[in-house]
């Protein structure tokens, strides 16, 4: 049981995949503009990070190593596929501002790795639990960075001004805010990290 | 064993002046054209000068501090970058923008980078470019000269002459001692031509920055700007181009920073052509009236590649 | 199409857009492979070729199987498995020809397929260059210069960024900020810097 929420919990700090494993990062920058968008996207990749462990740890015995590549980049593609279809019809708001970044979820790394480290090699529970909180820890990496960039680049949150009178810094909801803010966080996480060892 | 041996990355240069007399050498240069654009612009010039020195060395100390590592503000590198930032900011700036701009050009463009020697961006200039980004209201927002203490706003000439609201200087009521003089809106540093190149030509003969950079980008500007600067070919006002903008003071005073330009002169030739191909190319075609900081920022991206392209071959040594 | 099109879409592609450092496209391999000059240089050649002949190729099979056939919603499938199957065929066609070029590209191969630089680039020119299902005019030799600058793009950010990091390696960078965020740091400024390029137009 300790093992099971291990699985679950490692993802959302010690290997968070954004922040640690720095995986996964073009849409963390791209759609971290708000954090209306961060959400869904956090929601879209963990949706397809679930399902895609689930069934590639369900093969993992039958399909042969030598074409497992192709085999999880084709399970993941049909996740995807299922994602953007449904986003479409039901939130085609969202994804038009997510835009070519839902079907760039079939090549976010964070999928694909834990397909081939950990689904390709765990049992069906484990891998469940795993790609929950990884996908958990991706949401809230991705959360933490689109609500500095919002409250710091418009002055607001989900959409809601938070202070009158706040002048917005534009550049942070432009590319080099992003990469700023990304690389500030990382750099912040290395030194939690090592004040925690200590 | 590991006091004795010192590791350093270049460039390792043996004058007879130290850093902080070189530092210091390049602020007094800069100090007349500070003192004239108070003069031009008000009091509240000189309060965005103090403001940007004053938030680079408060900002310097402490990230020095927090890194345990000696204090070294009295080098003067702190300081000067404080004041060209000031010197490219307009003088109506908000106060706490300028504060802004100075804290992220010493705190990430330097000090992340481990300090001063270490940087590969211009610190004041990135902290130019950050502001720019950030409030472009306010950034492009500049006042008359001599209207204080309530000014009147007024646009840079390039801006006019940019947006097709005249087509000469002359329809602009200025004249080219105008320029000269620094008698138009513009950054407060920029404006007074004259005392920027008296204190060039004192770092020229001070040995203290060298004629390949200026002369370079300066002359690349020069020949674009005549060739394709006017509504003809060749029919560019080259004085105007050269005297309107942020030419003088990034020619001489940004791009030959030693620590984010090549070493070699070649290099240094080919950095300074890259700078004035650029700054033409933004004025003519981007979205900016003025390139130069971008240009001199774009180029020092491609600095450490210049450096190991145009390195001198060793002697005797046969590829 | 004029000269001003085509410097638009080279200036669009190479600093505007540019896709590690505006686009947010390939930053893996940008981060991965940026420590050296040379590695950087081959990936950087490798990638141009790649993005170019798989937007070649996914937009000839966009055009004549999944409009007719009525199939668009397959397209990420699809356009992944045309990228994956291509890149494994150049690496048997190289592998086999020149083993020379194969010891200098033949590692980054396999990394470009999971690039969504490429995948990217191929959405993008179905996205940008046809409107309901069929082609604008010109589309087919638009798709193919977006695709090739974008990676020209790619290759000068990632040239830049190995210099830059070459040279950052001699340096104390602060302990917890070396290697990955002063990256992002470098490639903040950089990105700052190429902001100067907005808004162009001839």
């Amino acid at each position: 049981m300790k093992g099971l929420l291990r699985e679950f919990s490692k993802g959302i700090f010690q290997e968070n995949p954004i922040f640690v494993i720095v995986l996964g990062l073009c849409p963390a920058l791209a759609v971290s503009v708000s954090l209306e968008n961060a959400l869904g996207m956090g929601l879209a990749a963990s949706f397809v990070l679930v399902f895609s462990n689930f069934i590639i740890s369900g093969i993992r015995n039958i399909v042969p190593s030598r074409i497992r590549i192709p085999c999880f980049i084709v399970i993941i593609a049909s996740f995807v596929t299922i994602v953007e279809l449904l986003m479409a019809a039901f939130s085609p708001q969202l994804a038009k501002q997510l835009g070519i970044f839902v079907p760039l979820i079939v090549v976010n790394c964070i999928i694909l790795g834990r397909a081939e480290s950990f689904a390709s090699r765990n049992k069906i529970l484990p891998s469940l639990l795993d790609g929950l909180g990884m996908g958990l820890g991706f949401t809230l990496a991705l959360s933490v960075v689109a609500a500095i960039r919002e409250v710091l680049g418009s002055g607001k949150i989900l959409g809601f001004t938070l202070f009158k009178g706040y002048l917005p810094a534009t550049i942070m909801v432009l590319p080099p805010g992003a990469l700023l803010t990304l690389g500030i966080l990382i750099g912040l996480t290395n030194i939690i990290k090592s004040k925690i060892r200590r | 064993m590991n006091n004795k041996l010192l590791l350093s990355v270049s460039p390792h240069m043996h004058k007879k002046e130290t850093v902080s007399i070189i530092m210091w050498m390049v602020s007094l240069s800069l100090l007349p054209s500070g003192i004239a654009g108070i003069f031009i612009f008000g009091p509240k010039a000189l309060w965005i000068i103090l403001t940007c020195i004053i938030t680079a060395v408060i900002t310097e100390s402490g990230i020095l501090s927090l890194r345990h590592k000696r204090i070294t503000i009295m080098d003067g590198s702190a300081v000067l970058t404080g004041l060209l930032l000031s010197y490219n900011l307009p003088p109506d700036l908000p106060i706490w923008m300028a504060c802004i701009g100075s804290f992220f050009a010493i705190a990430i463009a330097k000090q992340a980078f481990g300090g001063l020697g270490r940087n590969i961006f211009n610190p004041a200039l990135a902290g130019r470019a950050f502001l720019l980004i950030a409030w472009p209201k306010y950034m492009v927002t500049f006042s008359k000269p001599f209207t204080y203490p309530d000014s009147i706003t007024c646009a840079t000439p390039l801006t006019l002459i940019k947006e097709g609201n005249a087509d000469n200087i002359y329809q602009l009521g200025l004249n080219y001692l105008d320029l000269f003089l620094g008698n138009r809106s513009g950054c407060i540093g920029e404006v007074c031509i004259v005392l920027l190149l008296l204190g060039a030509i004192f770092l020229l003969w001070r040995r203290i920055i060298s004629w390949h950079i200026p002369l370079s980008f300066i002359s690349t500007l020069a020949l674009l700007s005549w060739l394709w600067g006017g509504s003809q070919i060749a029919q560019g006002d080259v004085l105007f181009f050269l005297f309107s903008g942020g030419v003088i003071l990034g020619a001489f005073f940004m791009a030959t920073d030693y620590v984010t330009s090549p070493l070699t002169e070649r290099g240094q030739i080919i950095f300074g052509i890259g700078c004035g191909l650029l700054t033409f190319v933004i004025r003519k075609w981007g979205g900016y009236p003025e390139g130069v900081s971008f240009s001199i920022l774009i180029m020092n991206a491609v600095v450490p590649l210049l450096d190991r392209f145009c390195r001198p071959r060793i002697y005797g040594y046969i590829k | 199409m004029d000269a001003g099109t085509i410097l638009s879409i080279i200036i669009g592609m190479v600093f505007i857009n540019n896709f590690v450092l505006s686009k947010f496209l390939g930053l893996c391999p940008f981060l991965g492979v940026s420590r050296q000059i040379k590695p950087a240089v081959s990936m950087g050649l490798a990638v141009i070729f790649v993005m170019t002949l798989s937007a070649l190729l996914t937009w000839l099979v966009y055009r004549f199987v999944l409009v007719p056939l009525n199939l668009i919603y397959l397209r990420t499938i699809v356009f992944i498995l045309v990228i994956a199957s291509f890149v494994q065929f150049v690496e048997m066609v190289v592998l086999k020809k020149s083993p020379a070029l194969y010891r200098a590209l033949g590692i980054y191969l396999p990394l470009i397929t999971t690039n969504c630089a490429v995948l990217g680039v191929t959405v993008l020119n179905i996205n940008e260059f046809f409107v309901n299902g069929k082609p604008i005019s010109a589309s087919f030799t638009l798709s193919l210069m977006q695709s090739f600058f974008a990676g020209v793009g790619f290759t000068l950010a990632l040239l830049l960024m190995s210099g830059i990091r070459e040279r950052l390696d001699l340096v104390d960078v602060p302990r917890h900020f070396s290697g990955i965020p002063i990256a992002f740091i470098v490639a903040s400024l950089m990105s700052l810097a190429f902001m100067g390029f907005n808004g162009f137009r001839f």
